[in-house]
């Protein structure tokens, strides 16, 4: 990743909501991911990646009714919630609209979205750290990327707690 | 601060009067408490999720920030209770910000 100084927080709060701060090639990549992520959600429900987006609500084994009647009725509301969340964020990235409170939670879920699903891809653990992934890794792109929303995530969490 | 409290008295506790109940009771009895848990995991940033405790509960930064330190470290947190449908209804706006909770019965 190019290590630019930047100017501005990529996100930032003021007085009329959130800005996005980025450049026109960062706009088209999380563009680009978001697409993906809302084609993996309108795909099969089981695919692996998605595990971690879909955890189950009961946990306890002698639950497992409750469960299977709370996936039932709330599956397909989370899947819309996120396909809801991405839609915003693309639009805004789009528009270069300032984000409510409302259209900020919604980036954030986005980008956690995508680093729930590359996280799992990349089996990452808590110690994650960009300087030990090397540069011969078939992986090294991917494990960028995850560092990269990573940084967005917190900015937007800084930027709200600003 | 009245959440917080509230959060302190259900936290779950083995009290001497569950030992009458029986021991593979899988009814649900209306008056203990559910629980929404959140699990550690690698994923999550911390400063993220001591930011959703405070968006979604209304937790302070301290309580917020304590919760977040009790999942890293403990590998879980009881973030809330009540009855079964509100622990539903937190447990699914959990996992719209992408955190792993789960839920279960108090003592159960």
């Amino acid at each position: 990743m190019i290590r630019r100084r930047r100017p501005h927080a990529p996100i930032e709060r003021t007085a009329g909501g959130y800005v996005i701060r980025l450049e026109d090639a960062e706009r088209n990549l999380l563009t680009r991911l978001l697409g993906e992520l809302s084609a993996l959600l309108t795909g099969p429900p089981d695919a692996p990646v998605l595990q971690r987006m879909f955890p189950p609500a009961y946990h306890l084994a002698h639950d497992e009714e409750s469960e299977t009647e709370y996936q039932r009725l709330m599956h397909d509301d989370l899947v819309a919630s996120r396909l809801d969340a991405l839609t915003t964020v693309s639009t805004a990235l789009r528009d270069h609209t300032v984000l409510d409170e409302t259209g900020l939670r919604a980036l954030m879920q986005s980008l956690n979205a995508l680093r729930l699903v590359l996280g799992t891809l990349l089996d990452v653990d808590e110690e994650h750290d960009l300087d030990d992934v090397s540069p011969d890794d078939p992986m090294v792109g991917e494990h960028h990327l995850y560092g990269y929303l990573s940084y967005l995530l917190d900015a937007a969490v800084r930027a709200a707690s600003s | 601060m009245s959440l917080h409290q509230r959060q302190n008295e259900v936290m779950p506790a083995p009290m001497p009067v569950e030992l009458d109940e029986p021991r593979n009771d899988e009814v649900t009895t209306p008056d203990r408490p559910w629980i929404v848990l959140v699990w550690n995991d690698p994923i999550n940033l911390m400063s993220y999720v001591t930011f959703v405790f405070q968006k979604l509960f209304g937790y302070s930064l301290e309580k917020a920030t304590s919760l977040m330190l009790d999942v890293h470290h403990k590998g879980r947190a009881v973030v809330s209770s009540g009855v079964k449908e509100k622990a539903e209804i937190d447990v699914f706006r959990l996992h719209e910000h992408g955190l792993w909770a789960t839920m279960q019965q108090d003592g159960g």
